[in-house]
């Protein structure tokens, strides 16, 4: 229906591959009235979106379900949002052009704090009312996966359900409920009533919050017996059973991960007390070398993809990593496929295996050593030593590479004046490293550090989710200190404006008075909070103001152990008190072993799989 | 090694594909199938591919031309064409493989045909009287950038009216195309629709349907 103008609309935007569709391998189902329709909802660009793993498994996973269509859906940029106003069309899905209010379902991927304005953004173009207590029967139910689905509550009044932990197991049950829901003319609310007592399932309407005079929580409580007083997070044990998508859809333009991702396992071992993602993947669990060697044949034979990267939280981690190289190496190499190699870990990178990937292409080296000092890298569990960077930088060297990034985080728990100027003493070491080496073994005549910053954001789920964070005005002294004193000019500095990392902070311990705000940013003009050219700061400040909420409150108060947080009826399977001891650690400078070295009982065995019973 | 012309479609949303990512798609496509297809030599191999006359984006193309490199004796065209057939998306296949007959450089027109739409019924003779004038100016940009007023009615070889409807209009023309003179066909459906509040320009389906080229003194349809 809308098809013709939607045309018309392409011929006057950059970019117009973004929304097109019908890439190779990308499923068209006929929407039949008997079958059930999810929008599967990405709140970026297509290029963005389509470098996601989550939405390709998901996407490949339901459409292999005679009963249902899952179509993409991605943010639209400013210039196509404007036409597509301007000629009256509403968001409409990549595969059909179908208008994403037809959908059964519409779910989004919270991938990050910064894209909740487009979500917003988003529903408001597809027509679906933004309150879940506006909608209706006819209307379709919003909900929300991903990473920042356990602590999401400033979207609470917006979403009708979220999805904790992994989506291949309980996304057959939710669709199931709504087979038998559909037609039956009970309520919205019956609905989400009988989806309420599936493991994973988190109803925002079924909870009251109460709050204190000053701000806080007072009490956190459901308001009907369906609804558990914390909800697990769903999580697959057997990894190597998981549904791996292999027939890929191959996008027309560049996007940014523009290659087969394999996933070799998901969670981490390490611990660092500043990462989320460490904690709420946990426990660890391995796919086999059978299992992935099979599923990168399959896929790079289906998509003809000429990289293939393995793509995990700490890849080098893998128990059986070297084979797996051998294995992939014995088929990429034939076919000209170039094997890269993300997050590596300083410690465990070594000559042999950089060989291996060489064979093929030898791309720039990145570290994140993430603090300057050895202390600080212990208050965080960051178990990279000095000597262990400088060994493997050597060795980087001594390989050919001459330019290494590295990087850090500012505004740490603890950190002192002398943690941020020793950024800066461990890139000249990195330098000094350069020139060891004898001159006919290194490529090219000088070597080049880059060094970036940026700021330290406090994460639910993290031993530092008490933390507040660093003003804006401090981060900018000690960035500025630090590139005074970098005086060598083999070194780049470079950090980026921390207003963005505030407002991560203030979405990410936000609670769910923080809806109205949202939406009032969103009515001001703002979107892709991501993208710098459309960060606006001053609108979001307005947005705060007319609300009457104070984001500092959020982002920069010290939180007591025995507050109530908003991100409590989250259970992600580690406990509390794990977070409240290794918060303590840190701040004796004690470090933590990695869960293949020693248990440290955080709580994730209770899963009864992956690492804690290897 | 033995070069190979392939002529093939680029239809429906496909003509949205930009040239660059339309031969990314053809050199995944040509991964997939595994045809023995020839690398150059160097630091990075690639495929060896070139296409005749890119295609404006928007513009959907009936016949288009790419010319690529197969290891010698290894497949027949019909394999070529039947295999990338599987590979590739549906709204690009390969219809016919065959020898290179002509030089790219030597195309110098094209056929297009133009489909207009019209809010209300459609002034016909306005737009036969277009084609009447003598001089309609734009300003094109050149080689080296900078930007110059042609007068595009010396780029127009050939029009006629192959079907009229109450709000459409649907044109045949022959336009300068090629290296040396090229006349988008956006720009003249952009100036048949000036100053018409009806009619938009960006709704007009414009299709390439062939290519011709110079052989001696005769004009040759490019194969």
């Amino acid at each position: 229906m809308y098809k013709k103008k939607f045309e018309a609309c392409l011929k006057r935007v950059q970019k117009p591959a973004r929304y097109i569709g019908n890439e190779f391998n990308s499923i068209h189902k006929e929407m039949t009235s008997d079958m059930m329709s999810f929008a599967f909802c990405f709140p970026d660009v297509y290029e963005v979106g389509m470098s996601h793993l989550g939405i390709k498994i998901l996407y490949h996973m339901m459409n292999e379900w005679e009963d249902t269509v899952c179509e993409r859906v991605f943010a639209p940029w400013d210039d196509m949002e404007q036409e597509m106003k301007k000629e009256g069309i509403p968001l409409l899905s990549l595969e059909s052009y179908t208008p994403v209010r037809e959908f059964d379902m519409v779910g989004f991927t919270l991938q990050y704090e910064m894209s909740y304005s487009n979500i917003v953004n988003m529903l408001k173009l597809a027509g679906i009312p933004l309150r879940t207590r506006e909608r209706k029967i006819g209307d379709p139910f919003v909900c929300c996966g991903g990473p920042c689905a356990y602590h999401a509550e400033p979207l609470s009044d917006l979403v009708d359900f979220f999805i904790l932990g992994e989506g291949e197991d309980i996304m057959r049950e939710i669709m199931q409920a709504y087979k038998e829901w559909r037609g039956s003319g009970r309520t919205r609310e019956e609905y989400l009533e009988t989806i309420a007592k599936i493991e994973g399932i988190y109803v925002p309407s079924f909870y009251d919050v109460e709050y204190n005079d000053d701000n806080t929580i007072k009490s956190f409580e459901p308001n009907r017996d369906c609804a558990p007083k914390k909800v697990k997070k769903r999580i697959i044990l057997n990894f190597d059973d998981t549904y791996i998508p292999e027939k890929l859809i191959v996008p027309f333009m560049e996007v940014v991960h523009d290659r087969i991702m394999l996933e070799l396992f998901r969670g981490c071992i390490r611990g660092c007390r500043f990462c989320q993602a460490g904690y709420i993947y946990r426990p660890v669990r391995e796919r086999s070398v059978k299992r992935l060697v099979g599923a990168a044949r399959n896929a790079i034979d289906a998509t003809g993809y000429e990289e293939m990267t393995l793509s995990s939280l700490s890849t080098s981690d893998y128990t059986c990593l070297f084979e797996l190289i051998d294995e992939l190496l014995k088929i990429t190499v034939d076919k000209r496929i170039n094997l890269s190699l993300p997050s590596l870990r300083v410690d465990n990178f070594s000559m042999e295996l950089m060989e291996k990937v060489q064979k093929v292409k030898k791309s720039g080296l990145t570290f994140a050593p993430e603090a300057g000092t050895q202390r600080l890298r212990d208050v965080i569990n960051k178990n990279v030593r000095e000597e262990e960077l400088i060994r493997t930088t050597s060795i980087a060297f001594e390989g050919g590479y001459n330019r290494v990034k590295l990087y850090f985080m500012m505004g740490l728990p603890t950190e002192t004046d002398d943690d941020v100027l020793g950024i800066g003493d461990l890139a000249d070491k990195v330098i000094d490293a350069f020139y060891q080496v004898p001159p006919e073994k290194r490529k090219g005549r000088s070597v080049t550090v880059t060094v970036s910053t940026s700021l330290f954001v406090p994460k639910p789920f993290t031993p530092f989710q008490w933390e507040p964070q660093n003003r804006i005005s401090e981060l900018e002294r000690k960035a500025s200190m630090l590139s005074k004193s970098i005086t060598n000019r083999k070194i780049i500095y470079n950090w980026h404006s921390s207003q963005v990392s505030f407002l991560e902070a203030v979405f990410a311990k936000g609670d769910r008075r923080l809806g109205e705000v949202l939406i009032s940013a969103v009515e001001f003009g703002c979107k892709f909070d991501g993208w710098t050219d459309f960060f606006d700061y001053e609108k979001w400040m307005k947005a705060f103001e007319i609300n009457g909420i104070d984001p500092e409150f959020y982002a920069y108060r010290r939180i007591g152990y025995d507050e109530i947080l908003p991100w409590d009826y989250a259970d992600i399977g580690v406990n509390k008190s794990f977070f409240i001891a290794e918060h303590k650690r840190a701040y004796e400078e004690k470090t933590t072993p990695s869960c293949r070295e020693k248990c440290a009982g955080c709580g994730a065995a209770q899963f009864g799989g992956g690492v804690c019973f290897e | 090694m033995s070069k190979r012309r392939l002529k093939f479609s680029k239809l429906n949303m496909a003509k949205f594909i930009s040239h660059l990512d339309l031969m990314r798609c053809f050199q995944r496509a040509i991964m997939r199938s595994g045809l023995p297809v020839e690398y150059s030599q160097g630091f990075n191999p690639h495929q060896r591919m070139t296409f005749a006359l890119p295609l404006p984006v928007g513009v959907t193309g009936e016949g288009e031309f790419a010319d690529i490199s197969f290891e010698d004796g290894k497949v027949t065209d019909e394999e070529i064409k039947e295999r990338l057939n599987k590979n590739l998306p549906p709204d690009i296949q390969v219809l016919s493989v065959g020898d290179l007959i002509f030089k790219a450089a030597d195309i110098v027109c094209a056929e297009y045909t133009m489909k207009l739409y019209s809010d209300k019924k459609i002034d016909t003779e306005k737009i036969k009287e277009f084609f009447g004038k003598d001089e309609v100016i734009v300003m094109k940009r050149n080689k080296k950038k900078v930007e110059k007023p042609i007068n595009i009615m010396e780029y127009i070889r050939a029009w006629e009216v192959i079907d009229e409807t109450e709000r459409t209009l649907t044109l045949r023309l022959v336009l300068d195309a090629g290296g040396e003179r090229n006349l988008k066909p956006e720009i003249v459906a952009a100036k048949i629709c000036e100053g018409d509040e009806n009619m938009c320009a960006d709704d007009a389906d414009i299709c390439r349907t062939k290519i011709f080229c110079r052989s001696g003194d005769v004009l040759e349809l490019f194969r």
